[in-house]
């Protein structure tokens, strides 16, 4: 190589013919030992693989948390599953069973027929000859049919679904049966035209508007059950009473039970709706409401969801809305109010289906199927349906909705919807729950009954949060930056040589130590003391300045005898005497300040119960003095550990010059110091601030957990109006109540959420929106800091 | 009474009188029984080898040293009369009337205005037009004053080493103290930059007393009224510069200047 390259581009220093000089051997001495370089390329490597790896496991987190968030916002999927041809016609009804493997169908004739996918098959429902029915309708929770005849009965029969599968492999064949139950008679032989019934425990009830010769007539008739030792006993029919003239003349077109059996819903020709209850007294009128009295259209469909204590009302312009009951303000009683509009239809609203699961819904016009669900008022998804709907049908599970077309065709479809009360406004906006008077952000993520609806709101745990912090932060940030000045610039390093190590000490206790102690120590304490710390708080400052201002009043050659950094000794002695004065004289603050009175006319001198009466705000045990004293003191030795290096690392050179400047020692932190620290000192209160957003043990045990507001104080002094209407949001920000925090949150109910339910998915929700939190925050502040940086750096 | 050099005491006032002052930090005794009186008006030189104790001395004028731990003295400093270790008296206010100048140029990370007039903020004094003024008259005395006039809201670090140290001498005589102490204040800048501050220092002596440490004998010879030669803790030799550096009375100064030991 070398010798081509000598030809082509002759050195003129080298004599072209001389052979090319080999290099010198480098000495022993001057080479570097292979170990050292394989040590060398090694540790590189696994210093690039770690950094790597730090970075992939963060991404993989992400993905991880992104993942399980995701199909909270995925849309439900309705995919059509089979068809499967009826042979009837006229005026159908549908339903399906557990796996929609034999659907029925009946129209109104004195047989029920059973489709399987080979088989039609009709089953007597074993009714006396010359019995005509008038009106059937499905029952909402259970698979039977009601029935009325044309002779003024009522009665229902039920439908029943044994299954056999011979061998895990074989097909399952399902077989189904009826059951009609016993006729009850309305003393009116006239024809019914609606029907519906309900049954509570022992009570049950029927109520039916026949079409009687004079008109129509809205009757009611019960049944007793007699419970003995022996269970459930015979039936007794009450007498039926005849609830007409209570309608004052208004013609009952349709009518509904709620599942409690004291109450009925009617709804009348002039489309309005009268909310009868059966009080002790007797039946009466609660209400009277007409749910489309802004647009004036027709409700052509009216019904329950699961839980009875919402009503789903559509109308002939496509129109859905949805009433509940609820305890309006200044009432004792349930009366219903509208809480959700949904985006119209395009067509009439002419079916309904209630999920038995949820508060889910299919609504369905002539070619037009919406699924929709109730609590956030939402239309999730719409079916735009070649033909016309005749029929709706919804299995128990929810799993497959049944179409009926005017050719009698069922259609089946299989609905995917896991998560349909996920959404923005779940997590962020108000909603108007059931049984609430208003829209609020609530977080109740469980209940004791299958048609609790979950309530998923993130804002109140977010506002616990950022209130915890807020009180933490609070009660450490000056604390800790005052010690963290005092021990770096004032203090004489004798001091300061047991003072920072303690401090440090401190930030190693275990917070569940620190949460214990908060909860079963402390929380009992300070309970009954609050005036005592209110002065406590006070006498500290106040303490250091009457030191202060003794000590200006010293003669310059006394105050000269005092080496610097020792007038802590004198400080301190003063603070403590004037801690405890203050301590000792809470209970005479109390009786000065703090008088509640009591419901009996009587005066008790006691803060606990003179804050909710004063602000209208409750007064918990577990509140925020508490998690802010405690989460404060472990979020003071972080702060105060890195800002007191921060404020220990100023240049000697730069105090010095300020100090032969003639400026006082306060002088020099405050102008040259606290500048030059100010990236270090905010570094310091941005991890501090991590540490208490993060913090989970010590809110868990030190808070009540409610994420939702404590009403009892309230409920008990009546409401001066310092809370609620003016500042929404005064309760979240209350002192004195508990919190729950997004972390607090999370450990408290991960462990009892199911894998995949959505209440597992919206912890983890909470999870990325707590990491959000502290993501904007260090970013905002870390940009910040480095202006800061820049501002006061020292070349 | 701390003596003046032989041929000043009819001519120069002593304005700092250093007299019989030993210094110990811990048990470390670094100054031993230092008698002298600086002049007013005069710049008085300190030199000697590195650990000799001429900025101990110097620190100890507007009593710096108080900032370290563990520090005694004996004997007595008098300014202008009055003893720095009279109980009566203010550190602080001392400091207001002895400024300080630094080894390695320090300037606050500020604007160059606000370094000026950094004695004056925390005396208190705010009123624009004077602040204006002591930072133009203060600059101009510094030699500074041409080359930052258009940038005086800016960050005093934009300046060169030679213009960062002549900010601090603006800075150190913003005030108008009596005293003005140099401890080395060439000693991180290039030979044009000690240049322009020795002239500048010169200029100042109308004004103030100056004392100043410097390892350079050049220097010493160069600015200094008078020099003192201070060798191991102790006062060797202290008289008018040039007939110290030709005619050395003491064996260790002849050494010294004549570079056989530093």
């Amino acid at each position: 190589m070398l010798p081509m390259q000598s030809a082509e581009s002759p050195d003129p220093l080298r004599d072209p013919a001389a052979p090319p000089r080999s290099p010198s051997p480098v000495p022993e001495r001057f080479t570097v030992s292979k170990g050292v370089l394989r040590l060398d390329r090694f540790m590189t490597y696994v210093i690039l693989v770690g950094g790597i790896g730090i970075i992939a496991a963060v991404f993989g987190i992400f993905v991880f948390i992104g993942s399980v968030i995701w199909p909270l916002f995925q849309s439900p999927t309705l995919t059509p599953l089979r068809e499967l041809p009826l042979a009837t016609s006229g005026t159908t009804l549908v339903g399906l069973d557990e796996r929609s493997e034999l659907p029925y169908s009946y129209d109104g004739s004195a047989d029920l027929h059973f489709h399987s996918a080979s088989s039609n098959l009709s089953q007597p429902l074993g009714l006396e000859p010359g019995t005509q029915i008038t009106f059937w309708r499905q029952d909402r929770l259970n698979d039977r049919i009601l029935l009325g005849t044309q002779d003024g009965r009522v009665g229902f029969v039920d439908i029943s679904f044994t299954a056999k599968q011979s061998s895990p492999t074989a097909p399952r064949s399902v077989t189904g049966s009826l059951k009609l139950a016993p006729w009850l008679t309305l003393n009116n032989p006239a024809p019914v035209e609606s029907l519906d019934y309900a049954s509570q425990g022992e009570r049950k009830l029927f109520g039916a508007i026949v079409n009687a010769p004079e008109g129509p007539k809205l009757l009611v008739v019960g049944q007793r059950q007699k419970k003995g030792l022996m269970g459930a006993g015979k039936l007794e029919a009450t007498p039926p009473e005849d609830l007409t003239p209570l309608l004052a003349g208004a013609r009952p077109i349709r009518v509904l039970l709620p599942g409690t059996a004291d109450a009925i819903v009617v709804q009348t020709q002039t489309n309005e709706l009268l909310y009868l209850f059966r009080a002790p007294s007797g039946w009466e009128v609660r209400q009277q409401i007409k749910p489309f009295a802004d647009i004036d259209t027709d409700i052509t469909v009216m019904d329950f969801l699961y839980g009875d204590v919402s009503l789903v009302l559509g109308d002939s312009k496509g129109n859905v809305r949805i009433l509940s009951l609820n305890v309006p303000p200044g009432s004792d009683r349930r009366l219903f109010a509208e809480t959700q509009r949904l985006k119209p239809l395009d067509t009439p609203i002419r079916h309904f289906v209630a999920s038995r699961r949820n508060k889910s819904f299919v609504v369905a016009g002539d070619t037009q199927c919406a699924l929709c669900y109730a609590t956030t008022g939402t239309v999730r998804s719409i079916l735009e349906l070649p033909y016309t709907v005749r029929s709706l049908c919804l299995d128990a599970k929810a799993e497959h909705l049944g179409i009926v077309d005017s050719n009698g065709t069922l259609h089946l479809n299989t609905v995917h919807d896991p998560h349909p009360e996920a959404g923005w406004r779940t997590f962020f906006g108000k909603i108007w729950y059931e049984g609430y008077s208003e829209p609020k952000w609530e977080w109740q993520s469980t209940g004791g009954t299958d048609d609790f609806e979950p309530k998923l709101s993130l804002v109140p745990l977010i506002i616990g949060s950022i209130k915890g912090t807020l009180y933490a932060m609070l009660f450490a940030v000056p604390i800790a930056l005052l010690a963290a000045i005092y021990t770096s610039q004032f203090l004489s390093a004798s001091v300061k040589r047991i003072v920072k190590p303690a401090m440090e000490i401190m930030a190693s206790l275990p917070s569940v130590v620190l949460g214990f102690l908060a909860a079963l120590w402390l929380a009992p304490l300070i309970e009954t003391k609050v005036p005592s710390i209110l002065l406590l708080v006070l006498s500290i400052p106040l303490s250091a300045m009457i030191a202060g201002s003794i000590w200006i009043r010293v003669p310059l050659h006394q105050r000269n005898r005092l080496p610097r950094g020792a007038e802590f000794w004198l400080l301190a002695p003063l603070m403590a005497a004037l801690g405890y004065l203050a301590w000792l004289s809470g209970p005479a603050l109390e009786s000065l300040l703090f008088v509640a009175n009591l419901p009996d006319g009587s005066q008790i001198a006691d803060f606990r119960l003179w804050w909710p009466q004063f602000t209208g705000l409750p007064y918990d045990q577990r509140n925020c003095l508490v998690v802010g004293f405690m989460m404060g003191f472990a979020v003071i030795p972080v702060i105060f550990t890195i800002a007191e290096d921060a404020l220990s690392n100023v240049p000697p050179a730069l105090t010095s010059a300020a100090e032969a400047l003639g400026a006082s020692r306060w002088q020099v932190v405050r102008t040259v110091v606290l500048p030059i620290a100010s990236a270090g000192i905010f570094s310091a209160l941005m991890i501090g601030l991590g540490r208490a957003v993060g913090e989970t043990m010590i809110v868990v045990m030190a808070t009540g957990n409610t994420p939702v507001v404590d009403a009892a104080g309230r409920l008990l002094f009546g409401d001066p109006g310092l809370g609620g209407g003016l500042f929404p949001l005064a309760d979240h920000w209350n002192i004195f109540s508990g919190m729950r925090t997004l972390s607090a949150n999370i450990a408290v109910e991960l462990p009892e959420a199911a894998q995949g339910s959505t209440h597992y998915r919206t912890l983890f929700l909470g999870a990325f929106a707590l990491f959000l939190m502290t993501f904007v925050l260090n970013t905002a502040a870390e940009l910040l800091r480095q202006r800061l940086r820049e501002k006061f750096k020292i070349v | 009474m701390p003596p003046l050099p032989l041929h000043l005491q009819n001519s120069a006032r002593p304005f700092i009188e250093v007299d019989h002052f030993d210094f110990w930090y811990g048990p470390k005794q670094v100054l031993h029984d230092i008698h002298l009186a600086f002049p007013e008006n005069h710049i008085t030189a300190l030199i000697g080898p590195s650990g000799c104790g001429k900025t101990t001395l110097l620190r100890n004028l507007n009593r710096m040293n108080d900032l370290v731990d563990g520090i005694r003295h004996r004997g007595d400093i008098r300014l202008d009369g009055t003893s720095l270790y009279d109980p009566k008296v203010e550190v602080i206010s001392l400091r207001k009337r002895v400024g300080m100048v630094f080894q390695k140029y320090n300037p606050f990370p500020k604007s160059i205005y606000e370094n000026v007039i950094f004695s004056l903020r925390v005396a208190g004094r705010n009123d624009r037009r004077q602040l204006d003024e002591v930072v133009e008259k203060s600059l101009r005395q510094a030699a500074l004053w041409d080359e930052v006039k258009d940038k005086l809201h800016e960050s005093a670090f934009g300046l060169s080493g030679g213009q960062q140290q002549r900010l601090c001498i603006a800075r150190a005589i913003a005030n108008r103290p009596q005293v003005l102490l140099m401890d080395e204040p060439c000693a991180a800048l290039d030979p044009i930059a000690t240049l322009k501050i020795e002239e500048l220092m010169t200029q100042l002596k109308d004004e103030f007393t100056i004392v100043i440490v410097t390892h350079n004998m050049e220097q010493a010879r160069r600015v200094a009224d008078l020099t003192a030669f201070f060798y191991l803790g102790k006062l060797i030799e202290y008289d008018e510069t040039l007939s110290l550096f030709t005619q050395p009375s003491q064996i260790q100064t002849e050494a010294y200047i004549s570079g056989r030991f530093s």
